[in-house]
């Protein structure tokens, strides 16, 4: 691809006395390894809103990784300069600044999100000692399901300190739970503070003692204008967001463009050091009387440059507390099994 | 999203207690009709358009119209899904194209996907048909909108969907060869090392095997290329330049070799059309418009890509370009490979 001349001297005089550029800043990076409909829609989404420099595809199968790469190139004109590379080759993912992952089998309609385990963990033993190597310094974000067991599997595999090793967790989960509510009341998802936290899975826990909608506390407000609400209503909520998922997966096969969205939130906060509180999946041991092993699992954590800054302490209610715990020995049991 | 009636878990009064009236105040009166955008087709073109649209904040409210109701359905659940992370925007989708009333811009991809190597003037008959039902019920629901053609072969389509539509011609436009200048202009400017959007470039003509690359008029930040590389003697081949064109002309058929289809690059290239139309920004764009009566194209009633003056009505006007005789002579034998193909329609 060559246009056979070299014009660039001859349109541009350099002014005088300058010097060769120097070292800037290094430029942003982030690599996505997996490029299917996750993959993909994560990698858009990041382009659309210029949240890096330069962004790297990773994937096995080779033709479909550089159509990929073509695909975005394409659309240079549309958008800002941004450098999009592709290799099955891990090297090119050197020196990121985030690193996620969503390379894994396909969550299949009725499979629970464990039953996905056993064919992920394998994947992962090849993937992420290959990231932690040319990126050691990076972020690393986990979206494979199931994903709180691989965020802890990836933490292990890498040798990385936890604070840079996090899933994408519950934050899309909780960001269909305020769009719901706000639905209901008629104002915006942005004014709806509303945390689900715990496994990403069946297992979740809506945390409804801590839900405020423009500063005013939903359940402290519904009891003092004596409006009755049932318990059921709101596990009926609850049960809506864990099934939109497989609701969506039933009717178009898979999931792509929410949880492309929800990642790229998370990167834009990690990239630009914004230090705003995600339900992420992240080491819990030590949180909320959680003792018993190391688990990943989704708290209301702050995120910023360097990853996890740490942990809002999130007042919980005892049935609340014991979910989380439940939901925390659910996630154990099977990481037991798996013997790492 | 809107509320759901039968799902109203927590009742009514609780927004009430959540929010209390200022004195004085009267029912919201009708403000200027928020803006709406159809998209006809869910397939990967037409969810990589809509998409594109909804994280650029484009619209109010966004329909989307496919055959499949379960895809459908599935489709649009997956946007309202990241309602937390967007601007309010009303997500709505159905079989019945009731759904697409009052658009401002309606988008058409759907259509039988392009095959590697397939031609897109093969896939004409699958679509003809397709359309006779389509178009007819988009300009009955919205009869003031805007339609824009993306399912190929565009040039041909968009003419089907002008006759269909009963729409003056400015209303109906194709997305034509916006993407492929749009290539064009990223590959010159990948030489140069300067940025895309520095490289003003246009392909005109068929969005196809016979358009035209208008060497003459590319400018790199104001400087004509071509006449300052005779000015300063730099030797060049045309068959260069030529090669340039074809990787252009390939490139779309690379992409559907390597992953099946193309959808993210036309995504972005849509979405730029619809801002430009949506805003009123009146920026030139090369896209498919009714292109008899410009540069000696009397034969026939024909749509192809012309660099085209673009804002809230439609087309405006087309930009006169000056093309050396032989950028002429192209143009025409392209409206002519078109023409042809329309003849056999019968239309």
């Amino acid at each position: 691809m060559s246009l056979g001349f070299d014009l660039t001297q001859a349109f541009f005089n350099p002014i005088q006395h300058s010097a060769p550029p120097s070292l800037t800043k290094r430029q942003t990076k982030i690599s996505v390894i997996g490029t299917g409909n996750v993959g993909m829609a994560i990698a858009q989404t990041i382009l659309t809103q210029d949240l890096t420099d330069e962004l790297v595809l990773v994937d096995i199968n080779p033709d479909r990784l550089r159509g990929e790469m073509l695909d975005l190139q394409h659309a240079a004109a549309f958008l800002p300069r941004t450098k999009i590379v592709a290799s099955v080759d891990y090297s090119i993912t050197a020196d990121s600044d985030l690193c996620i992952v969503t390379a894994g089998a396909r969550q299949i309609t009725g499979e629970s999100r464990l039953d996905l385990l056993h064919r992920n963990l394998k994947l992962f033993s090849n993937i992420i000692p290959s990231l932690a190597l040319h990126s050691p310094a990076s972020i690393l974000m986990i979206v494979s399901n199931p994903v709180d067991i691989l965020t802890y599997i990836a933490w292990k595999l890498s040798g990385f300190p936890s604070n840079r090793v996090i899933g994408s967790g519950t934050n899309l989960d909780s960001s269909r739970f305020r769009s719901l509510i706000a639905d209901h009341l008629d104002v915006n998802a942005q004014d709806v503070q509303a945390y689900i936290v715990g496994e990403h899975g069946d297992s979740s826990v809506a945390l409804w003692s801590s839900i405020t909608i423009g500063g005013l506390s939903l359940l402290t407000l519904l009891e003092k204008k004596d409006i009755a609400y049932e318990k059921e209503t709101l596990e009926e909520i609850h049960r809506a967001v864990k099934e939109s998922a497989y609701e969506v997966i039933r009717l178009k096969g898979y999931t792509s463009w929410a949880i492309g969205y929800s990642v790229a939130n998370l990167a834009r906060t990690i990239l630009r050091d914004q230090r705003r509180i995600h339900p992420v999946s992240v080491l819990a041991k030590g949180f909320y009387g959680i003792e018993g092993g190391e688990v990943f699992l989704s708290l209301p954590a702050q995120l910023g440059r360097g990853g996890v800054l740490g942990v809002t302490n999130v007042q919980l209610t005892e049935e609340e507390a014991q979910r989380l715990h439940d939901s925390a020995k659910t996630i154990l049991e099977v990481q037991s099994q798996l013997g790492i | 999203m809107h509320r759901n009636p039968s799902n109203s878990y927590l009742g009514l009064e609780v927004a009430s207690a959540f929010f209390k009236p200022i004195q004085q105040t009267a029912p919201p009166s009708p403000t200027k009709r928020h803006t709406k955008i159809t998209v006809i087709g869910t397939g990967n073109v037409g969810m990589a358009i809509a998409q594109t649209i909804i994280t650029q904040d484009l619209v109010d409210e966004l329909a989307l119209v496919d055959v499949n109701a379960d895809k459908l359905r599935g489709e649009m659940l997956d946007l309202q899904h990241a309602a937390a992370f967007l601007p309010r925007t009303k997500i709505v989708a159905s079989v019945d194209y009731s759904i697409t009333a009052g658009s401002d811009l309606c988008i058409v991809t759907a259509g039988a996907r392009q095959i590697a190597d397939e031609s897109r003037l093969n896939l004409l008959h699958r679509n003809v048909s397709l359309f006779s039902k389509i178009i007819p019920s988009l300009a009955k629901y919205s009869p003031d909108t805007i339609l824009m053609i993306v399912s190929n072969p565009v040039d041909v389509l968009t003419y089907v969907s002008w006759k269909l539509s009963g729409f003056p011609s400015n209303r109906v436009i194709g997305s034509g060869t916006n993407l492929d200048s749009s290539r064009f202009r990223s590959l010159i400017a990948d030489h140069l090392d300067v940025n895309a959007q520095d490289v003003q470039a246009y392909i005109i003509g068929e969005h196809g095997d016979s358009s035209v690359a208008l060497w003459s008029s590319i400018s790199v930040g104001g400087v004509p290329v071509l006449s300052f590389l005779e000015k300063q003697q730099i030797a060049y081949e045309k068959e260069t330049l030529e090669n340039i064109h074809q990787d252009v002309i390939h490139s779309a058929y690379e992409v559907i070799r390597l992953k099946g289809y193309t959808s993210w690059a036309i995504g972005y290239s849509v979405a730029s059309l619809a801002r430009t139309i949506i805003r009123d920004q009146r920026r030139v764009h090369p896209i498919s418009v009714l292109a008899k009566g410009f540069y000696g194209m009397d034969g026939g009633e024909v749509f192809l890509s012309l660099p085209a003056q673009l804002g809230r009505g439609g087309v405006m006007g087309v930009v006169n370009v000056h093309l050396t005789e032989e950028e002429e002579l192209k143009l025409r034998e392209s409206a002519n490979t078109i023409s042809e193909y329309q003849s056999q329609l019968g239309l």
